[in-house]
């Protein structure tokens, strides 16, 4: 049974049609990557999901959800703790605490609880992110290019992290990328976006728990290029 | 003491080259006196205890009228700047109240309410409050989508949202038009203590005008000059400790 159904989706900015009759669907605990270049309308997909834009056509999307941006990631006048416990309002104090700590330490936080995110490094404020939105135990995760601004050292150990985080949890995440090798090396699936529609699917086979070395395998490169050429 | 040396040497020198003119009689020294004498009026307010009942009186006047007016300020800056509605219907007003030059409304309010201390608070709030609710109005309206976005996920509370992501996120503006508002409101406090009022370092400087004492008029001044640079550093100081982000964010 899917999770999430997309049935039709168009969305307009004024004159211009970003999104044209989009189809999708999702199974629960499914990684699904979307690529696309520059304005092919990943973002805005993103944001109708999350209910944030006008839209039309159908979008079934459970009720509690998760969004990490690239930009303005953490609330910076929030500290770790703080940007972690922000949604937490309905948890007892006890419970609260005890959340917070289980994904600090998840994230890999510890002796940064109380600093902001104005002292964190670029990855550490995405773990911040990512830790605020799973402690409200979201059902699916829509994550909007999170580690474009990522030097490329960090954004490989931020993928294998969160394949760690993914495989724990198991939420549904809808990752948006413009990095193919990204895409490929954490998704299920991999959809091409092109001119605000999907125009193409890729399955990706390879085993988990997947490691760095996969990035130097023939079939990840001839994937690699597949895709490209797709896009 | 570097710091310090490089506060004081202008100061300093301003004040040597000050003393050269006045002595070498190059202007009149009767409306020109000397540091030494202005130095001497300024002992001499302190000695009889003038000084310090006029900067209590002028200081409290103006901390109440620029709280007033932050607090008005932000909180309709706030509201205007993210909720339409209001905003369509409050900003054409304020629109029109706030090219008005501030001190001009002062015969009006010593009209309405006297010559009192209400009348001095009011036409402070009413000068701080339009650079307050400018800058917070532009600030809440400048909020990346982002953080609103978040915030909706994670709550269902307005107030919360209101409270700790748009108030935070809107005061680095907000902080910027306390401190334009902090000087508005030094102006506010000398013209509406120069008419009608029995104590003050506005009521001070007209007097000493009246009675052609103009080594304490420079003296006043001087005081007063000094309390706005105090004010303004120890406002600087005190939202670098109450909101250590925004130094972090600057860099």
């Amino acid at each position: 049974m899917n999770q999430i159904e997309v049935e039709n989706l168009a969305v307009k900015k004024g004159d211009a049609s970003i999104l044209k009759g989009i189809e999708f669907s999702a199974k629960q605990g499914e990684f699904v990557a979307i690529v696309g270049g520059s304005g092919s309308g990943k973002t805005t997909f993103l944001q109708a999901l999350a209910g944030f834009i006008p839209f039309s056509g159908k979008v079934i999307m459970p009720e509690n959800k998760g969004m990490i941006f690239q930009q303005y990631a953490a609330f910076p006048w929030l500290t770790v703790r703080e940007n972690i416990m922000f949604g937490l309002d309905k948890h007892a104090p006890e419970q609260r605490e005890k959340i917070v700590a289980e994904h600090i330490r998840l994230s890999r936080l510890e002796g940064k609880e109380n600093d902001y995110p104005g002292q964190l490094s670029g990855g550490q404020i995405q773990r911040v992110a990512l830790a605020r939105s799973l402690a409200h135990d979201p059902e699916v995760l829509l994550m909007d290019e999170p580690y474009g601004a990522l030097d490329a050292y960090t954004r490989d150990q931020m993928q294998e992290w969160l394949m760690d985080v993914w495989t724990k949890y198991k939420k549904t995440i809808i990752f948006v990328t413009h990095n193919i090798e990204e895409a490929i090396f954490m998704a299920d699936r991999v959809l091409v976006l092109k001119e605000g529609k999907f125009t193409e699917e890729f399955k990706i086979e390879f085993k988990r728990p997947r490691k760095e070395e996969i990035k130097f395998m023939e079939e990840f490169n001839r994937m690699k290029k597949e895709i490209y050429r797709a896009i | 003491m570097k710091k310090i040396l490089r506060f004081i040497l202008p100061i300093f020198i301003v004040a040597l080259v000050w003393g050269f003119i006045s002595r070498a009689s190059i202007v009149n020294p009767f409306l020109f006196p000397p540091p030494s004498k202005v130095f001497l009026a300024f002992l001499e307010m302190i000695r009889s205890g003038v000084l310090f009942s006029d900067m209590k009186d002028s200081l409290w006047r103006l901390l109440i009228g620029l709280l007033l007016g932050s607090v008005l300020g932000i909180v309709i800056g706030l509201i205007t700047g993210r909720v339409k509605k209001i905003s369509s219907f409050i900003v054409p007003i304020i629109q029109v109240l706030r090219p008005l030059p501030p001190v001009a409304i002062i015969p009006l309010v010593i009209v309405w309410f006297g010559i009192g201390d209400g009348a001095k608070i009011f036409s402070i709030a009413f000068g701080v409050i339009f650079p307050v609710w400018l800058n917070t109005h532009i600030g809440a309206q400048q909020i990346p989508e982002a953080f609103l976005w978040t915030a909706k996920l994670l709550t269902k509370s307005t107030i919360k949202t209101f409270r700790k992501v748009i108030l935070p996120a809107a005061t680095p503006f907000i902080v910027a038009g306390i401190r334009t508002a902090i000087a508005v409101s030094f102006v506010m406090i000398f013209v509406s203590e120069l008419a009608g009022a029995s104590s003050g370092l506005g009521y001070r400087i007209s007097i000493a005008q009246l009675s052609y004492r103009l080594d304490e008029m420079i003296a006043a001044l001087f005081v007063l000059g000094a309390l706005g640079a105090l004010v303004d550093m120890l406002f600087v100081y005190s939202t670098k400790k109450i909101f250590p982000w925004l130094k972090l964010e600057n860099k």
